[in-house]
């Protein structure tokens, strides 16, 4: 039997200056976007694909995204997992944290009500807002987790597994007893990522392992995702103000320019003389 | 749109309101992120013209935090007692808070965003089927309609949203250290005190052991009062041991750009910036940085910023007090050998 093991990822944009804002919707203009898997997401399903080494079972990659997601959990596929579900539908779209979050534990409730572990990456490169793994275990009603680097065990027959976590700034760490089903979300130098397997990222290409799932398959509701499910709104785009700064350049010879900003130093009382 | 989600509870905004802040305690004392928390719930609150509230667990060991909460703006402090239940976990502490909220109903409810606050505030909004944003870099409040108003840098830090939460309840932020300044105490008196006792226990997890491990860090990033910021530019890591020595003599500490990480110039807990760690040191030297916005939101609330680039087009200068345009081995040689000259310091340079 051995464990299901769900990996809930993103594809992120690389290059944040490629980025824009469309100025009607104010929601983030994707198509034409170059996107790539979530950098912190790769070491939650390297965490899944050793604990399915170590444990038995199988590893199932989710992600809500546009079409374009698709390729993001083919390299998935590439490193080892065995499922791909895309939950891909424009009634999605503009969706802020918490409707994000209702769509993914609908989907975990529908297409894999039988998971033991729910696994999610530390934070997104682009929004780095860490709330999903939080939010999806409060809609599903199980117990959570952050920054967890080690499971050491997991009893099988009772479904008890015991976690090791490190709170980076406390410099704690702490060890917890949890009754599966879980979410977790894994800290980011928990492990290293593999490489993926080219032959069986095109092989998933070729064999359409990616399934797609629309809103026909999860009919949720539409006021609870996408914008109408979404509490927070984006009301406006500024400009960053930038407090005024003195802008005094000094260009020449290092030792008077030294001197120049030694003194400056001293004057601002910045530096004890 | 006028589709609403069966599954969440009527709010009436009118009912809620306070500014509420977790306050997290270490051997009693309030930490400092949660007084910069504190410092900016009391303006809003003032413009509100409303209370702020303290969100606790335990008392803590100190007998006058009431008073010493009160100083810094607290009105009231809101203590969870849970009964039968000694050690944290993320769920129990979050249903405790909930279940105060839901008692006691804060407009707004403000957490540090770090560890423990990052792990708890969305977890509670989700309970609560509100509203949350992170890493708010600052706060106002719309007086005609009683949203907070939540401004965030997105994608790349050139573009801050303004974010609100007009139709739920309680609207609840997480706040990176540094975005504020810590407030000064200026109150005498007492904040109300007001216990709560939660009988809340969910056997699915239980903290079984914890470990402090002793992170012994000389300059920590977020507390010096001079941070030098190295970039890319620096090159390599013969020029990164120079500008140790430059902070070592100024008592610096030393961060840098996700370029700078990305490099292995830096480990990434040092990262300064929008994905990073927010400064606020009275001085900060940024070297060979040329200047990204990312980069940039988090040394923003310096009180003197330096730079010091070959390259004068660099957009540093534009957010720097003095610049230097030239090559930083040859600067940083000389102002060590000038502060040492003054100091009497052998530098053996």
């Amino acid at each position: 039997m051995g464990l299901t093991i769900v990996v809930s990822v993103k594809a992120v944009v690389p290059y944040v200056n490629v980025i824009r804002l469309d100025p009607k919707t104010r929601s983030i203009i994707r198509e034409g976007v170059p996107t790539m898997l979530n950098p912190a997401d790769k070491v939650a399903v390297e965490f899944a694909l050793k604990l399915k080494e170590r444990f038995g079972g199988r590893v199932i990659t989710l992600s809500m995204a546009p079409p374009i997601g698709k390729e993001a959990l083919e390299s998935l596929i590439g490193m080892g997992v065995d499922e791909a579900y895309l939950l891909s539908d424009r009634a999605f779209a503009n969706a802020d944290t918490l409707a994000t979050s209702y769509v993914i534990a609908n989907a975990v409730r529908r297409l894999i009500p039988k998971f033991d572990i729910l696994i999610f990456g530390e934070e997104s490169l682009d929004a780095a807002t860490a709330h999903v793994p939080a939010q999806v275990a409060a809609l599903l009603d199980i117990p959570y987790l952050y920054y967890v680097i080690d499971i050491k065990e997991i009893d099988m027959t009772s479904g008890k597994a015991v976690i090791t976590r490190v709170i980076n700034d406390e410099g704690v760490y702490e060890t917890y007893e949890a009754k599966l089903p879980i979410s977790i979300s894994i800290h980011k130098h928990a492990v290293r990522p593999r490489d993926e397997s080219l032959i069986r990222k095109i092989d998933a290409k070729l064999k359409g392992v990616v399934r797609i799932i629309d809103n026909s398959a999860l009919n949720l509701n539409p006021g609870c995702i996408g914008a109408a499910g979404s509490p927070t709104v984006v009301t406006g785009l500024h400009e960053m103000k930038l407090p005024p700064r003195k802008r005094q350049l000094f260009k020449g010879n290092a030792r008077e320019a030294a001197k120049w900003l030694f003194d400056n130093l001293i004057k601002e009382g910045v530096i004890d003389a | 749109m006028n589709v609403k989600c069966p599954e969440w509870e009527e709010v009436n905004k009118n009912e809620y309101k306070g500014y509420w802040v977790y306050v997290e305690l270490k051997n009693g004392k309030p930490s400092e992120h949660s007084l910069q928390l504190i410092g900016k719930a009391r303006e809003l609150a003032d413009k509100l013209g409303t209370y702020v509230g303290a969100l606790t667990f335990g008392g803590g060991k100190d007998e006058d935090l009431p008073r010493l909460l009160y100083s810094y703006g607290v009105d009231k402090m809101f203590i969870i007692k849970l009964r039968n239940v000694d050690k944290y976990t993320p769920i129990v502490y979050g249903k405790a808070i909930a279940f105060i909220v839901h008692k006691y109903r804060p407009d707004a409810i403000l957490f540090p965003g770090a560890g423990r606050g990052r792990e708890l505030a969305p977890y509670v909004a989700a309970l609560l089927r509100t509203g949350i944003t992170a890493d708010c870099v600052d706060l106002d409040v719309d007086v005609s309609t009683g949203d907070l108003i939540q401004f965030k840098p997105t994608f790349g830090g050139n573009i801050i949203a303004e974010i609100r939460i007009p139709n739920r309840r309680p609207q609840i932020v997480t706040i990176r250290k540094n975005a504020f300044p810590t407030p000064d105490p200026h109150r005498e008196g007492e904040a109300e005190v007001i216990v709560e006792e939660v009988e809340l226990k969910d056997e699915r997890l239980r903290q079984i052991d914890s470990r402090k491990v002793e992170i012994r860090e000389e300059r920590p990033l977020e507390a010096s009062d001079i941070v030098i910021g190295v970039g890319r530019g620096v090159g390599g890591r013969d020029g990164l041991e120079l500008i140790s020595k430059l902070a070592e003599l100024l008592n610096a500490a030393i961060g840098g750009t996700k370029r700078a990480v990305d490099a292995g110039l830096i480990p990434p807990e040092r990262m300064i910036g929008e994905t990073g760690k927010y400064v606020r040191p009275r001085l900060y030297i940024g070297i060979g940085i040329s200047g990204a916005l990312q980069h940039v939101v988090g040394i923003l609330n310096a009180r003197v910023i330096v730079a010091i680039n070959t390259d004068e087009n660099a957009p540093i200068f534009q957010f720097a007090d003095y610049g230097i345009i030239g090559d930083y081995r040859e600067v940083v040689k000389e102002l060590i050998r000038l502060i040492a000259e003054k100091r009497k310091v052998v530098t053996g340079l």
